[in-house]
């Protein structure tokens, strides 16, 4: 008979690891608050060692401050953007210190995350273009995922110290989960789609928005005595597009500012939630999870700004009407 | 009916109404996703991608749900 092998590994180690798997479940949910109230139904007490129970998160939603910089509040999700910023800032230099033609690992592998944006890059806004808006793309997406994975390091939110007034807090907590930094880089990317708009087509640009040619050549046909009026009727039409455009380009930042900071927040409130309800059994899947919205959020909100900027770009006269 | 139970049927119908559309929606990107990719698997990254980014953007929409949720339960007390 010959061996069978799943994901690499004999039988019998899938099946112990499974078993492991199922064990650290049950136990979870034993120790967990569904289990307590089980047993207590049945009469069996068992204490749980403290390592095993997990007290009811209270997740707030403002972030709290630490101290005041300048007269600047200084709170815990600032604390964790500067920590992702020194972070990014040094593994750059490292990578790049004594750069080789054949890179070695560390090198390559950061040449690999880069290579991959600038594929993206050149992939959806051609080769001039591209080359173009790279960096805002780039860093976009690396502040994006970096905030959102140095977050899940063990120990980041379990830190606490007592502010001035008082109150303990954890000393950082992940930076997109503060509203203010989806709101920032939401900013950023608009000035940044209207300052390629605007720097590509000229003032044209803005005819997109405020579109009276079509109106006003209907309503100069009048003058000549002839009534024009399906050529004022679409021009009046063009005129309600061109405002909606306009409203659609400022709904936009709302967009991306609730999506990252609802996706954010949403992550950590589950495994907060996680951890509590089972605490060995589900929140390594939960982990998981969340290092994939990290991933998958990050490139949302660049390809997005890619997306709109390559749009922004593009002659007017150049779509099909 | 008191204002807490009030709020309570709130947050629920919230999140439970919100789910609604984007978890249709995000099927029928899969299924799409899916033909696409059984026609033509060399296409799988181009295909992943743009699939991943539909799924991003309709998954915002049960996100906003989400956020409306959270705001009734935990700031408005």
């Amino acid at each position: 008979m010959t061996k069978r092998k799943i994901f690499g590994l004999p039988f019998p180690v899938i099946a112990a690891l499974l078993g492991v798997l199922a064990a650290l479940f049950i136990i979870g949910l034993l120790a967990g608050p569904i289990g307590r109230g089980l047993l207590e139904q049945f009469g069996i007490k068992i204490t749980f060692p403290s390592w095993l129970v997990v007290a009811q998160p209270a997740p707030e939603l403002p972030s709290a401050t630490l101290f005041k910089l300048f007269g600047l509040p200084v709170t815990n999700t600032v604390l964790a953007a500067w920590f992702t910023v020194i972070f990014l800032v040094v593994v750059s230099y490292l990578a790049t210190r004594r750069m080789k033609l054949v890179p070695r690992r560390f090198q390559a592998a950061f040449e690999f995350i880069v290579g991959w944006i600038y594929d993206l890059c050149l992939s959806v806004a051609g080769e001039k273009n591209g080359r173009r808006f790279f960096p805002v793309v780039c860093t976009i997406f690396l502040y994006v995922a970096f905030n959102a994975w140095l977050s899940l390091i063990p120990g980041f939110g379990s830190v606490h110290i007592v502010n001035a007034e008082g109150q303990t807090a954890e000393l950082f907590r992940g930076a997109n989960t503060d509203i203010n930094t989806p709101l920032a880089i939401a900013l950023i990317s608009f000035v940044f789609v209207e300052f390629y708009g605007l720097k590509s087509l000229s003032f044209s640009y803005l005819r997109k928005f405020f579109n009276f040619g079509r109106f006003f050549q209907g309503l100069g046909q009048l003058f000549k005595g002839k009534f024009d009026f399906m050529g004022m009727f679409s021009g009046v039409i063009e005129i309600v597009i061109g405002g909606l455009e306009a409203l659609s380009e400022l709904i936009r930042n709302i967009s991306f500012t609730f999506r990252l900071f609802g996706n954010m927040t949403a992550g950590e409130i589950l495994v907060l939630v996680a951890a509590f309800l089972v605490p060995l059994g589900v929140d390594w899947v939960v982990y998981g999870l969340e290092l994939l919205i990290g991933f998958i959020q990050a490139l949302v909100f660049s390809g997005l700004t890619l997306a709109f900027v390559t749009m922004a770009v593009v002659s007017h006269d150049a779509e099909a009407h | 009916m008191d204002v807490n139970a009030a709020k309570m049927l709130a947050i629920g119908l919230v999140m439970g109404l919100g789910a609604l559309g984007p978890g249709i929606g995000i099927g029928i990107l899969g299924y799409g996703a899916m033909q696409g990719l059984a026609r033509n698997p060399e296409a799988r990254g181009p295909i992943m991608t743009n699939m991943l980014i539909a799924i991003a953007m309709a998954e915002a929409v049960a996100i906003y749900a989400l956020v409306v949720a959270i705001l009734l339960g935990f700031v408005f007390k």
